[in-house]
């Protein structure tokens, strides 16, 4: 029970915060829990590991759970996971259900980060012992796999593995280091840039810069307005909450959760994904689909359970095999090396004081979420009204101290962050993908490393295919997820060529 | 010649650095010009019968809103460390100018000008910097420039 002397009060404390401060950036429409993570960042700088992820966690759980206020009382999806949940919370608001379809958010939201949390304990240590065996074959092939997944579930197939390349290339930017066996010279650059990107570009002004810079910049492009000017909210009495709704409930309830830690389990896709999946499964099955998107309490829970059931599962391939399952934990990625860990197979075996920590963290957030949203979410909804034209220059403030401190004081790390910032924000204008982008390039240096070494030391290509039957099973997964995302592509370009033979 | 010879490959350890990054480049060449083939092509034939357009040519682009928060942007981060030099290891040059940088991308972002909205702004430009500087700087002793 060695773990128990890190919880402290202050632990908790931290938690609480982090929770509270992911709330109020998950209830703000256009932000986001990875904004919340990365622009919190600089607050981790100064504390250990435990206390440093207490708060991350925290923000993590807050950020995806705080979207349903929005979503609820306003019909703007506070995070993009949240969409599902406008399409029966907003009308259960308009009936005067406001507070009823908040609190069932709420409870579901709970049930899905427990369950989820449940999978990742029993989960994660499992992969992780399996995928200790793995040589640099196996590893350099799980890399492949994870990066032919993410681009088979983005919109565009190609569109995706092309993303997917950009950050595998600008993470091969700088030194092919000595230090993973490389020869130390530079690549991707000319001499005069030596001097800034001999280590290449930090990870975290990337992240930063991705995901909160590009994001103002695309928001001052549509001209800066306020969403939630001139909305009321209401959250006048109907129908009073009760926990006889989720009577019937139960097996949409698992359901759901199910999937939103399933889905979150696949690298790189987002939390739409689940929550989108996990709706239209509940009105399949559902028994009144004709009542679902008018109000009915059944599209909340499977939308809210799903959002949070991502949460754990997303941090499952991050800490069995050091491969985000979203853009949060991408930006989590970036915490643990700033502590000097290293996330990958060895992680919970060799950490087992940090990985317990880590659960009771992960839990204690989705109590401590319920607690707050569930009292308090009266005060919480004005949140939403909160003007950008405060936020974003904080924001900006915050993304600075960020980039800069990573380093202890290199401004070029600053300018990458605009740099990144710009190009994120021009590169979505030309359909090129974040998610991909950023796991290429956190996992394109160590793709390099296993792809040179496995070659090196085997001399023929052959031994991707036959070193263990564990690269054949990596093969046939690649291939199904390759076939999956050709067959999607047919199948929607049919049902185009279909509709327009209708039109004509 | 065995078949299996084909897939021979040997690194010279001295060019190992370009290996990969070559292979990437190939691999991104490709892929750019099956983008072109599949997407690039039937987008410009919709965008030239009109059903679609060219990205930055639709909708409400505010140009004053992007360039300005680009052009203060700049401002800021050059101004920093000049400012931070004036009083080394302090991290003034962070707090000095964030306030002028957050009342200015304020007033852009603002529509509307009255005395109400600008005294907020202004407080907010104040408090905001003075309170991250004061947590960041002075209690947890985090590197600003």
């Amino acid at each position: 029970m060695e773990f128990l002397s890190a919880l402290d009060l202050i632990y908790f404390v931290l938690v609480l915060s982090g929770t509270l401060i992911g709330i109020i950036f998950g209830a703000i429409p256009g932000m986001t829990a990875t904004m919340a993570v990365a622009v919190c960042l600089p607050l981790t700088y100064a504390l250990d590991l435990n206390h440093g992820l207490a708060l991350l966690l925290g923000l993590y759980v807050g950020g995806i759970s705080g979207g349903l206020v929005p979503a609820i009382l306003l019909n703007i999806p506070g995070t993009p996971s949240s969409i599902t949940t406008t399409f029966d919370g907003f009308p259960m608001t308009q009936k005067g259900e406001g507070e009823r379809a908040l609190k069932i958010g709420i409870v579901s939201s709970l049930f899905g980060g427990l369950f989820s949390a449940a999978v990742l304990f029993f989960f994660a240590p499992l992969l992780a012992d399996f995928a200790i065996k793995f040589s640099f074959v196996e590893k350099f092939l799980i890399i492949f796999l994870a990066l032919t997944v993410i681009a088979s579930l983005s919109s565009n197939l190609l569109m995706g593995l092309f993303s997917a390349l950009i950050g595998i290339w600008l993470s091969l930017i700088g030194t092919y280091s000595v230090e993973h066996g490389g020869n130390g010279d530079t690549r991707l650059m000319f001499g005069f840039m030596q001097e800034y990107l001999y280590d290449g570009f930090s990870l975290l002004p990337v992240l930063i810069g991705l995901f909160g810079v590009a994001h103002i910049l695309e928001e001052a492009e549509k001209g800066i307005h306020e969403a939630t000017k001139d909305m009321q909210l209401s959250l006048q009495k109907g129908a009073r909450f009760s926990v006889g709704v989720f009577r019937n409930q139960k097996i949409n309830l698992i359901r759901s959760s199910f999937l939103g830690t399933f889905i979150g389990l696949l690298p790189g896709v987002g939390g739409s994904a689940a929550s989108v999946l996990s709706y239209t499964q509940e009105k399949n099955f559902s028994k009144h689909p004709e009542r679902m998107g008018k109000g009915a309490p059944e599209g909340v829970i499977a939308s809210e359970a799903a959002n949070n059931g991502l949460t754990g599962g997303a941090l499952i391939p991050l800490l069995s095999l050091g491969i985000p399952g979203d853009s949060t934990t991408a930006v989590l990625i970036g915490a643990f090396t700033l502590q000097g860990i290293q996330v990958g197979p060895l992680f919970i075996g060799e950490n087992v004081a940090t990985w317990n920590t880590m659960m009771v963290g992960l839990v204690a957030a989705n109590f401590m979420m319920f607690l707050v949203m569930f009292f308090a979410i009266k005060y919480i909804a004005k949140v939403v009204m909160v003007p950008k034209y405060v936020l974003y220059p904080i924001i900006m403030m915050m993304c600075v101290v960020g980039a800069y401190a990573i380093n202890y004081g290199v401004m070029f790390d600053v300018w990458t962050l605009l740099l990144f910032g710009v190009g994120g924000y021009l590169a979505s204008k030309f359909g090129i993908e974040v998610a991909p982008l950023v796991i290429g390039f956190i996992l394109g240096g160590q793709a390099e490393v296993y792809f040179v070494k496995s070659l090196e030391s085997f001399g023929t290509l052959t031994i991707f295919f036959t070193k263990s039957p564990i690269a054949m099973v990596l093969w046939v997964f690649i291939f199904i997820s390759i076939g999956f995302s050709i067959y999607q592509a047919v199948k929607a370009r049919r049902l185009k060529q279909a509709g327009k033979g209708e039109e004509a | 010649m065995e078949i299996s010879d084909l897939f021979q490959v040997s690194i010279d350890f001295s060019q190992s650095h370009l290996f990969f990054p070559r292979i990437i480049h190939w691999l991104l060449l490709i892929m750019a010009l099956m983008i072109l083939l599949f997407e690039g092509i039937p987008y410009l034939r919709e965008v030239r019968s009109g059903r679609k357009s060219l990205p930055f040519t639709t909708g409400s682009f505010d140009s004053k809103r992007v360039f300005g928060t680009l052009l203060l942007t700049i401002l800021y981060f050059v101004s920093m460390p000049y400012v931070g030099e004036l009083f080394p290891n302090t991290g003034l040059g962070f707090l000095l100018m964030s306030i002028p940088y957050m009342f200015a991308l304020s007033v852009l972002y603002l529509h509307q000008h009255d005395r109400a909205h600008l005294l907020r702004v202004g407080l907010n430009a104040l408090i905001a910097p003075v309170v991250a500087w004061y947590i960041l700087a002075k209690l947890f002793a985090i590197t600003l420039p």
